[in-house]
């Protein structure tokens, strides 16, 4: 009876080995998803062209434009 | 032209630049600065105009362009050098004094890629022609005429009162690039010597009969081209009134600090002179004559005596005239030039006195014979074995059993005699 218990206890060792085994490329796999992820919803943030927003504006240039003073013209005749 | 609003020279069209080749290049990376909604911030480091410094911001895709354009006339400005260096003389102590000038009021004038290809010409106030797309062919009158405007842009569009513009323009609706080809602008096509002197000497380029081939002297039928052949610039005769300008002073504005010129005159010539830059690009024995703006003390402001060679170059110079027609006054008949009328060429008495040494090149002393067109096609021909020797040593003497020619020749000089006595082919 103790023998038959021992095989027992050995059988259910080495399932559980074996079901550990199997299981383990689980944490590997979400280690390479999770950076995918990652980059994935950087891609998609939208980039900010600081340049062309406000060169495409018009209104935006007129309130932002230094206050040029246009000198008198001082030639005289044709150049 | 009317000056653009300090908003309108900057304004981008995203949805016409964005999708051209330039579009796809980051602004940062042509125009530096920063990235932030912060004007003082982003405009921090900012090169306004990047094709100052071609080889760098261009050369990488317009390689062949940024080789030669540090040589292009465009750049160099070397035709003002060439004549203010010639009236000027061998004075060094005079040079510091001349550069200031130039730097003042001529180098205004230097143009780079983006001042033709993107934006109007920073001399006459910038601002980006179609919100910053670039063009391979500049808006003529944004670009071209906008710096070439006075006399050329003028003539061409017609917009000297009573004259038509240039036929060129009037009929064909040409623009200055479809003769002026990128290749003579951008100094691929410009050869060593036009590089060192100006845009006259060297190659004739652009040249009428680059197009016109049949009016190469012999090339067509025409009694008046056959007669002349390139005795004449092609403009004596398909050219009308043009522009005149005397005595350009520059100084700089007492009050503003600003450079500012000041002309004496301006008015509307049609005068006919030797050619003073004869050579084997350059034939004509006569060219139409402008009067350009430079006075003796034009540069007074700078210093004393800054042009103490003044007579080294004429004041009528030279001309091309942008306003091409077919029919004109002096094409109309033969008695148009042939009839001892005087208006029309540049005479000793049309010059100011104190301009009569610098000119001497090109005042005419001789009107021309006073023949019909009947009597040239039946003045006898010159034996072939003629073609190098001076007329006038046998036929004024007699020498060699040589008839004298008649008393009726008795002004004409040598150059007149091929004009009716043809070389025998």
């Amino acid at each position: 009876m103790s023998k038959l218990k021992n095989i027992a206890f050995l059988i259910f060792v080495l399932v559980v080995i074996s079901s550990c085994t199997t299981k383990s490329p689980t944490p590997t796999v979400a280690v390479t998803e999770s950076p995918t992820t990652a980059e994935a919803t950087a891609t998609a943030a939208p980039v900010v062209n600081e340049c062309l927003n406000c060169h495409t504006e018009k209104q935006r240039l007129i309130d932002t434009a230094k206050l040029v003073v246009v000198a008198e013209a001082e030639s005289k005749g044709v150049g | 032209m009317a000056p653009l609003e300090p908003w309108e020279k900057v304004l981008v069209d995203s949805e016409k630049f964005m999708p051209t080749d330039h579009g796809q290049i980051a602004c940062v990376d042509c125009h530096n600065g920063v990235q932030s909604p912060d004007k003082e911030i982003a405009h921090e480091g900012l090169i306004a105009s990047p094709s100052s410094e071609p080889e760098k911001y261009c050369g990488d895709c317009h390689s062949d362009q940024t080789a030669t354009y540090p040589f292009a006339l465009h750049s160099t400005q070397q035709g003002y050098w060439t004549a203010i260096e010639s009236r000027a003389g061998n004075v060094p102590e005079n040079h510091p004094a001349l550069e200031e000038m130039f730097g003042n009021h001529c180098a205004t004038c230097h143009t780079t890629c983006g001042e033709c290809h993107v934006s109007q010409p920073k001399n006459v106030g910038g601002g980006l022609f179609t919100g910053h797309v670039f063009e391979k062919t500049p808006p003529m009158t944004r670009s071209c005429t906008a710096c070439h405007g006075s006399r050329v842009g003028n003539e061409f569009l017609g917009k000297n009162e009573g004259i038509a513009g240039d036929v060129h323009f009037r009929e064909a609706r040409m623009n200055c690039v479809k003769c002026h080809e990128g290749a003579d602008l951008h100094g691929t096509a410009t050869d060593a010597e036009t590089a060192e002197v100006n845009r006259l000497a060297g190659m004739e380029s652009p040249k009428c009969t680059d197009c016109h081939v049949e009016a190469i002297p012999g090339g067509d039928e025409n009694p008046m081209h056959q007669v002349h052949g390139d005795t004449l610039s092609c403009q004596v005769c398909h050219s009308v009134t043009y522009t005149s300008c005397d005595g350009c002073h520059v100084a700089v504005s007492e009050t503003s600090g600003n450079p500012f010129f000041e002309t004496e005159a301006t008015y509307q010539t049609f005068l006919i002179g030797r050619n003073p830059i004869r050579s084997e690009e350059r034939p004509y024995a006569y060219v139409p004559v402008r009067h350009i703006p430079v006075v003796e003390n034009a540069y007074d402001f700078y210093g004393e005596n800054l042009l103490p060679n003044f007579n080294a170059l004429p004041t009528w110079n030279y001309a091309t005239p942008h306003n091409i027609q077919k029919n004109t006054p002096q094409n109309a008949s033969c008695e148009a030039c042939h009839s001892g009328d005087a208006s029309i060429f540049l005479t000793a008495d049309k010059v100011k006195p104190e301009e009569l040494e610098a000119n001497l090149s090109v005042i005419i002393e001789t009107l021309p014979p006073m023949v019909s067109l009947e009597q040239v096609l039946n003045a006898p021909a010159l034996p072939a074995d003629h073609a190098k020797t001076a007329c006038t040593s046998c036929h004024t003497s007699g020498m060699a059993n040589a008839p004298i020619s008649p008393e009726n020749h008795l002004d004409y000089t040598e150059e007149n005699c091929i004009g009716c006595h043809k070389l025998q082919k």
